[in-house]
């Protein structure tokens, strides 16, 4: 009988064992647990705190679930670390922090956190077509309805620099750094095979003369894997037979006007295969691998966004998480420069913007706990102190952006600000909305059509309608 | 009443209920659940269906007119003839020739299956470094041979054989273990009863070990065609999207891909759907050419 009773006591403990998961108790966080204890110890904390509204003495201290993308390799993940512990040092609140690296395994996660009702209660996210759906249920509290109760909420932030949601045309994200797309180059290689550094006036002529130059050279003029991440020469193509004005324009069909230009800016691209200016093996080739012969003086021009700033200096140190061991005089045969333009376009009209912001959910809005240190949290985090230590040489929607301390950035910084400040516009990227399935057949289908196995025109026509049928 | 505790065999049950409803949440909801999303229509990763697709086998009908997933199926039934002959049957040689050597037996075992305790993805990195068009490990061997053209070994003409070379060398480790341990379980006095009777080592071999081992054997293969049929970490990490050209797809990585890139999540269930389907079938077919045997 007692083996009996023991043998269904065991039994019990272990059927209970296996739910113990699907408890929606909270438990601490060790790591948060350890963040906080460290906030506390923190006395000096790095971001110099702004001035923000301090929760009331009687204010409960609350625990904040906040999820972004700074994280990993993002050149800001260590700024907004030192930063959520200053807050939590100022505030008395913890932050449960799950940021991670921006990919399509995290927007799934925060689609499907949306869709559970396991949102955080500020998110750190892109504002064009991946928030729609949480948009649309209603989960995330508009500006404007925010500064309702916080009046000031946000109001240092120029509200034309704020990217209104695709969805109804209202303000969500508070954004904080900017970001931009343009030309790097190896300016070791363009000295090698006698081709001048280009400038602001860079049109697409001179550019295949110079394309040529290199290629004679024995250069690849062009480090881009098309086989993985076509996606920076698929925008600026298109961009080069559209204007600032309509470049966010999705075509109705391939026949129209809109239609023809993103066939003509494929076709483009297509040329520049057919030439030869690309890798040999830029259908079989990763992005990392052609970002290697870039920054290695095999390759002479590299499209890509102001992140990769920060991954050029990394290349060139001897530790990649360490900037002390930058070799200056590598980083010097490096330069940033404006897109070459046809067209209306002209080549210092540039793709980029404010795409990302701080979103505070209807949850955490709801909860008369969290509200206030929600508010109160992204104010931080926007304030003008804080925002500049993200921003860098890129753009902010500041009002009163403070000046950039030069002296600290390492020479591709600087020329990038000096870049940045000859810009004539800042265009989203269409990509943003033309978005998910729709893209595959001209994105993954990039070497289809380069090779000539499928046509531009239907490939494009694909795209269209699986994006209108959605 | 000591011997009813053994006749009682209620308790028995009990103990089975919470490895038998971890599989049920864990396992067996998630597929059925599965089965259903392949039918309906699903805007993302995550979002709630939007009812049923028009015709609800849409998908089935989509993917046997889906061209990388006839490629797909082409590059896994490959892998299924790679992995049997690769992968099981270099383990058999291997076993064989470790099973009749005296010194050293230990240290091969070690060395052979070591590769299996390293991330596919490490292992994926690692050789794509090997295979790097630029500096790579093999092009540069080459170089210095004296050949002056570098070998796209991830380009067309190529890049099947590099993708599964490294898959192949992963696994080998992996049934060597299992047919080492077969060999070891095969009497001696077969062995002695053969020696004396003047049998060679190589008819030993054919007539004792081989046929000893042949129920080993089989579940070798079941479980290579099976795994061949999800085979994604190596693959995928140095050929992610099927580069190039698309040539590299295999059922596994066509499936990651419909669900995180393209975000066709009914069409991807639906993929994973006929991945069981298959692996069902092959593992009888198998079972079937294989026939286990009683000794």
């Amino acid at each position: 009988m007692k083996k009996r009773t023991l043998a269904l006591l065991m039994a019990g403990a272990m059927t209970a064992s296996v739910f113990t998961g699907c408890s929606k108790q909270a438990t601490p966080d060790p790591t948060t647990a350890a963040t906080t204890e460290a906030a506390k110890d923190s006395e000096a904390a790095t971001t110099e705190a702004p001035k923000t509204e301090a929760p009331t003495e009687e204010a409960k201290k609350v625990a904040l679930n906040v999820s972004t993308t700074f994280a990993g390799e993002d050149g800001n993940a260590g700024n907004y670390q030192d930063a959520i512990k200053a807050w939590q040092a100022e505030t008395g609140n913890t932050v449960n922090d799950s940021s991670a690296v921006s990919d399509e395994t995290v927007k799934a996660r925060i689609t499907s956190d949306f869709q559970m009702g396991s949102e955080p209660d500020v998110l750190f996210y892109f504002s064009g077509a991946d928030a729609n759906s949480f948009i649309e249920a209603g989960k995330v509290m508009s500006i404007d309805d925010i500064r309702k109760e916080y009046p000031d909420y946000a109001s240092n932030m120029n509200d034309d620099l704020i990217a209104p949601s695709l969805v109804d045309n209202k303000k969500y994200a508070v954004p904080v750094n900017g970001f931009w797309e343009a030309m790097f180059v190896n300016t070791e290689v363009l000295e090698a095979a006698g081709v001048d550094m280009p400038g602001a006036d860079y049109t697409w002529e001179q550019f295949l003369a110079d394309c040529e130059k290199i290629k004679e050279a024995g250069y690849s003029p062009i480090a881009a894997a098309l086989g993985n991440i076509p996606h920076y020469w698929w925008e600026f193509g298109i961009f080069n037979h559209g204007t600032p004005e309509n470049h966010c324009t999705i075509p109705e069909s391939v026949e129209d006007e809109r239609g023809q230009a993103w066939v003509a800016g494929i076709n483009d691209v297509k040329d520049l295969y057919e030439r030869g200016y690309f890798p040999k093996n830029t259908l079989s080739a990763t992005d990392d691998d052609t970002f290697l012969m870039f920054v290695e003086g095999k390759a002479a021009f590299l499209i890509d966004g102001s992140w990769k700033v920060g991954g050029i200096a990394g290349a060139c140190q001897s530790d990649p998480n360490d900037a002390a061991t930058l070799d200056a005089d590598k980083l010097n045969n490096f330069s940033v420069t404006y897109v070459p333009g046809m067209n209306d376009r002209k080549a210092t009209d540039l793709v980029g913007g404010l795409s990302m912001g701080y979103y505070i959910t209807k949850k955490a809005w709801d909860d008369p706990d969290k509200r206030e240190a929600a508010v109160n949290f992204v104010e931080y985090m926007t304030s003008d102190e804080v925002v500049p230590v993200f921003a860098q040489h890129t753009a902010s929607a500041l009002k009163a952006a403070p000046k950039v301390d030069e002296s600290k950035f390492n020479s591709l910084q600087v020329k990038a600000m000096e870049m940045m400040s000859g810009v004539t516009s800042l265009t989203p990227a269409v990509q943003d909305i033309f978005n998910g399935e729709c893209r595959t057949s001209t994105f993954d289908g990039m070497p289809q059509i380069v090779t000539g196995k499928v046509a531009t025109e239907d490939a494009v026509k694909e795209g269209l309608e699986i994006y209108h049928a959605n | 009443m000591g011997a009813n505790i053994y006749k009682n065999k209620k308790p028995l049950f009990l103990f089975l209920v919470p490895a038998f409803a971890f599989m049920a949440i864990f396992l067996y909801y998630p597929f059925i659940q599965n089965i259903l999303n392949s039918f309906k229509q699903i805007p993302e990763l995550g979002a709630m269906d939007k009812g049923w697709n028009d015709p609800w086998y849409t998908n089935y009908v989509t993917m046997f007119q889906d061209e990388n997933m006839r490629m797909a199926l082409r590059n896994t039934l490959i892998m299924m003839v790679v992995t049997i002959i690769g992968q099981v049957g270099i383990a058999i040689l291997l076993a064989l020739l470790v099973d009749n050597i005296r010194v050293g037996a230990k240290f091969f075992r070690t060395v052979y299956f070591f590769p299996i305790v390293i991330s596919a993805t490490a292992l994926g990195l690692m050789f794509n470094l090997i295979f790097l068009y630029d500096k790579g490990m093999v092009n540069q061997l080459l170089e210095s041979l004296g050949r002056t053209e570098l070998i796209d070994w991830k380009g067309e003409n190529l890049a099947l054989i590099t993708m599964m070379l490294p898959v192949m060398w992963q696994y080998v480790g992996f049934y060597f273990v299992i047919l080492i341990t077969g060999l070891n379980n095969i009497s001696g006095e077969l062995y002695e009863a053969a020696a004396i009777d003047g049998a060679t080592r190589l008819q030993r071999v054919r007539y004792i070990s081989i046929p000893m081992l042949h129920n080993v054997m089989c579940t070798c293969v079941i479980l290579g065609v099976t795994g061949a049929l999800k085979v994604f970490d190596l693959p995928w990490t140095m050929f992610p999207k099927g580069i190039p050209l698309g040539e590299t797809w295999l059922t596994g990585t066509y499936m990651y891909y419909q669900t995180f890139n393209t975000k066709n999540i009914d069409y991807s269930s639906a993929i994973a759907v006929l991945i069981v389907v298959l692996g069902i079938i092959t593992a009888k077919v198998v079972n079937a050419i294989f026939k286990e045997k009683d000794y």
